[in-house]
């Protein structure tokens, strides 16, 4: 299938609501970080693939994807300071609890 | 010049409202201000009264009527308002400015300790008003608006003490029973309305129109049976305010009121009140002759019927207001007679009758107030130490009974010699009432004021409200003539003021006298001219002369061997009377004014009362409780919403994919349904 | 796509595409249905190897490198260095017991929107791709991508590169800063 676009695009797609639905209904907080990091994969999949069998296929998607997987690995990073941050703060690393920014 | 009095006529009811509001103004304190205002006023309405009365003595005196200021204009049609001064009304005037001044000054004395005595006073300046301004308006609207007031005056007056609980439910009580009757004049109103010509309301209009209908029956507006409908719809209105069967028990229960206003209500005026407006309205229903049927059989049952009551009552003040209803079952009985002699006997006896029962009712105010007491089996022997309120009441009670040459001779016989001219079984009716009535009074009379004191010396009802109690009223030294009362030590009654006695013999000139203008021969036939406009026959038949005092004569006579003699008289009066069973179980029955109360009561108030609370529990639950549901409804719609703020991130990225979803749907649907 | 599978099926070069694919996915599904977290992570390091091979097969050799260094080494060791510092009380069976513990039905209604809103996504943009059409690509001749990846980082794309290490730089300042023990 290396000369068709679509099955690539629909990995893509899985992976990216996998991850969405990993994103909004697991509570602890790492899993949300590691599903949001799973998102970002399957945008990546589909630069690269673009980046092949595209209307103007270049290397310009790798290089996107490049800049991606960087930026992912960054808010990663912050996110984990972040919750260790919070976790001094009170013992739970569980996202439903962390709602005292309300009303 | 005298007959342009009568375009002044119209300030008479100004005196009163100007006391009215001046007093309201007072409001509790200036008790002798509020007495010299209000005596002050009641005095000049009568002066202009008498006036305008002496202006229109003359023959022929012409009708005047203003009737231009326009209260509202609704389209084509406007409402004015103005006033009306026909002989009849001036008669009224009189009759209820006299009464209205002598009740004042009678109640200066009688609710002299009254903290609200200003506020009574008042009150009565405001019935005066309106009733006054009832008797000078120039078309029905403006009619019903006073006749309303007069009713809420009514109101107030007897619920004036109002912490009483049986005051509150007698005044509701008057005020209910006579609003059924205002109904039935309300749509008389509107019948009359949608059918006059140029929708007029004015009684000179509705003169036109139906003595013009009695003489040529075709082409007018009125059909026969809407004729007759309109005249029974007004009757159910005076019906209402004069305490005809079957809305006559509201009237016993005034009592509950102050005395002066029962003599004011009853004698004078509210009471006449009905028979007036059958008077204003009289050729709606002389062109009937059905509804003068009813009239005339209504008049005569309640006469009879008010006449068996107030023999087996024991109240002295109820006595009096049951042989109101009978007095006024006459009048009405002689307006459904139905022809213009009829009429003026109809209103000479109103007229006589104001002043006869206003004294008796005073009179009466004065022994209740000297005893303490108003059951007249706890009365007796008053006669030596109440001089003056005897031998008035005694004047009062023989104009009533119908005995000659009394005032109340003339006017009854007028009544009877035309009922014996055209219907003999009301004319014997009537003659029954007669003998009763003068029964019933003859029984008050001795067992008030005559033989043994049943419950004076030593009793204990006298005893606490009259020791150390020597209010003289306005500083009077007392009741010059009853010298017996504060020296004897059995007796403890107190003196009466001056400014309940003077009103007293004032009263009982008229009625004695009044009779004289009516005698037969040219003062009655010219009075009945001078009130009707056209020539008027009396029959004066010897023999209704002499039947009608055989009747006073024979209840007097019956009363005194019931009621006037020795031992047996006591035993009897005082009502532990061993005789037979009927007559106390018909004194029960009588008590219970023959239980139509009770049959009102169950068979309207209680289903009213009944689907009353029905509707309350609609009103609850149902529309207040829509009412609720749409308020929770909201309040839930908002929590449902609160709980979309819940801090967590989760709920908002969730919120946030759904409303992409439905924005992508939107777009991407918007090909399908353009294709579609 | 589906029509031509059988074709497909015949192409061995897309065994790899399948395979790489099924595990991608497969990861993707162990790491929603696990119970500790630990095999959450493991799960999803599987996924993105698998992901790796599919650059690979996309001829994104560097890409495929740095996938593989970083999401699958870096960023799975870096979560479970954060898993570690934040133990709950009980070891392990977080989601579980946290689900029964809190009111399971809001939480069941939020999980059930959450499919339904995911469902509808992917509704969407499976449509979406079918819809559109893809012109048939020119067989790319070989390179050699990570010259070429050089050459472009450091020429038209130096703006981005810098900026890049702008905002790794920042970012870890700020996680040291942020994860600091405050020392009073």
């Amino acid at each position: 299938m290396s000369g068709i676009l679509s099955p690539y695009l629909t990995l893509g797609a899985i992976l990216f609501c996998i991850g969405l639905f990993g994103a909004l209904t697991k509570r602890n907080a790492i899993i949300v970080l590691l599903s949001i990091e799973l998102m970002l994969n399957g945008v990546n999949l589909n630069l690269v693939a673009f980046s092949k069998m595209g209307v103007a296929p270049s290397l310009t998607g790798q290089v996107f994807s490049l800049f991606t997987i960087t930026v992912a690995a960054a808010e990663a990073a912050v996110g984990v300071a972040l919750l260790i941050a919070l976790y001094r703060n009170k013992p739970t690393s569980d996202v439903s609890e962390m709602d005292e920014l309300k009303h | 010049m005298p007959s342009d009095i009568s375009h002044y006529a119209w300030i008479v009811p100004l005196f009163p409202l100007a006391a009215f509001l001046i007093l309201t103004a007072l409001g509790r304190q200036g008790k002798k201000l509020g007495a010299a205002v209000s005596v002050a006023t009641g005095g000049a309405s009568f002066a202009l009264a008498c006036a305008v009365y002496l202006g229109r003595l003359k023959e022929h005196a012409a009708d005047y009527a203003w009737n231009s200021w326009t209260w509202l204009k609704a389209g084509d049609f406007s409402l004015t308002m103005g006033y009306e001064v026909t002989n009849l009304g001036t008669l009224m005037l009189l009759v209820v400015t006299s009464i209205s001044l002598l009740v004042l000054i009678y109640s200066c004395g009688y609710m002299q300790e009254d903290e609200r005595f200003t506020v009574f006073l008042g009150y009565v300046s405001l019935f005066s008003f309106s009733m006054l301004s009832l008797v000078i308006t120039v078309n029905l609207i403006q009619f019903y608006l006073f006749w309303e007031l007069v009713g809420a005056c009514s109101f107030l007056l007897i619920g004036f003490w109002y912490r009483r609980p049986e005051a509150r439910a007698a005044a509701k009580k008057a005020f209910l029973m006579t609003r059924v009757g205002d109904m039935g004049l309300f749509f008389a109103i509107l019948l009359l309305y949608w059918n006059m010509p140029n929708h007029a309301l004015e009684f000179t209009d509705i003169q036109n129109v139906f003595s013009a209908h009695t003489l040529n029956l075709t082409g007018a507006p009125f059909s026969a049976g809407l004729t007759t409908v309109i005249a029974l719809l007004i009757f159910l209105g005076a019906m209402g305010k004069s305490g005809q069967f079957p809305l006559h028990s509201w009237l016993s229960d005034v009592m509950e009121g102050p005395t002066p206003i029962s003599a004011l209500i009853h004698a004078a005026t509210m009471a006449a009140a009905g028979v007036y407006l059958i008077a204003r309205t009289y050729p709606i229903f002389l062109a009937s002759d059905t509804a003068l049927d009813v009239v005339s059989a209504v008049g005569a049952f309640t006469a009879l019927f008010a006449a068996l009551l107030a023999i087996g009552q024991n109240d002295l003040q109820r006595v009096l207001a049951y042989s109101t209803v009978s007095q006024l079952g006459c009048m009405v009985l002689a307006m459904g007679l139905g022809s213009w002699a009829a009429y003026s006997a109809g209103i000479s006896h109103l007229f006589t009758h104001a002043f006869f029962k206003a004294l008796l009712f005073l009179s009466a105010g004065c022994v209740i107030h000297a005893v303490h007491t108003q059951d007249i089996r706890r009365m007796g022997g008053l006669a030596g130490k109440l001089k003056t309120t005897a031998w008035t009441f005694g004047i009062g009670a023989l104009a009533l009974s119908g005995i000659p040459p009394f005032s109340g001779f003339w006017s009854n016989d007028a009544i009877l010699a035309e009922a014996y001219r055209d219907r003999p079984l009301l004319f014997a009716v009537a003659l029954l009432t007669a003998v009763l009535t003068a029964f019933c009074m003859t029984r008050l009379f001795f067992l008030v004021f005559l033989g043994d004191g049943r419950g004076q010396a030593g009793h204990d009802d006298v005893a606490g409200g009259a020791a150390g109690d020597t209010t003289g009223g306005a500083g009077n030294p007392g009741d010059p003539g009853d010298p017996g009362d504060p020296g004897d030590p059995g007796d403890r009654l107190e003196p009466l003021p001056r400014t309940m006695t003077v009103p007293l013999i004032v009263l009982a000139v008229p009625a004695a006298a009044a009779g004289f203008l009516f005698l037969p021969g040219s003062a009655m036939s010219g009075f009945g001219r001078w009130l009707t406009g056209g020539s008027v026959k009396h029959g004066a038949g010897w023999a209704v002369l002499l039947l009608s005092t055989a009747a006073g004569l024979a209840g007097l006579g019956l009363g005194y061997l019931v009621y006037g003699r020795g031992e047996r008289a006591a035993v009897r009066a005082s009502g532990a009377d061993g005789g037979s069973a009927a007559l106390s179980r018909y004194g029960r029955a009588a008590e219970a004014g023959f239980y139509v109360d009770a049959f009102y009561r169950r068979a309207i108030i209680i289903p009213v009362k009944g689907l009353g609370l029905l509707l309350e529990w609609f009103d609850r639950y149902i529309v207040d409780g829509l009412v609720r549901l749409a308020a929770h409804a909201m309040l839930w719609l908002a929590r449902l919403g609160t709980r979309l703020q819940n801090g967590k991130v989760q709920t908002y990225g969730l919120i946030t994919l759904l409303g992409l979803v439905v924005l992508m749907l939107a777009f991407a649907g918007r090909r399908f349904l353009h294709v579609g | 796509m589906l029509n031509n599978l059988i074709d497909n099926l015949k192409d061995p070069a897309s065994y790899l595409y399948m395979l790489f694919a099924i595990l991608a996915i497969g990861g993707g599904i162990v790491m929603l249905n696990s119970a500790k977290v630990v095999h959450m992570v493991a799960s999803l390091a599987v996924t993105f190897i698998s992901l790796a091979g599919l650059y690979l097969t996309l001829g994104a050799g560097f890409v495929a490198i740095v996938q593989v260094l970083i999401s699958a080494g870096a960023v799975s060791i870096l979560m479970i260095f954060g898993i570690k510092l934040t133990k709950h009380r009980h070891d392990g069976e977080d989601e579980r017991e946290e689900a029964e513990k809190v009111g399971a039905r809001s939480g069941h209604l939020h999980e059930i929107l959450a499919a339904v809103g995911v469902l509808a996504l992917f509704g969407v943009l499976y449509y979406a791709i079918r819809k559109a059409s893809f012109p048939t690509a020119p067989a790319a001749e070989p390179v050699n991508t990570i010259l070429a990846t050089g050459k472009l980082l450091v020429s038209r794309y130096a703006l981005p590169f810098e900026i890049m290490a702008v905002l790794l730089t920042a970012a870890f300042v700020g996680a040291i800063v942020i994860a600091k023990r405050e020392e009073e």
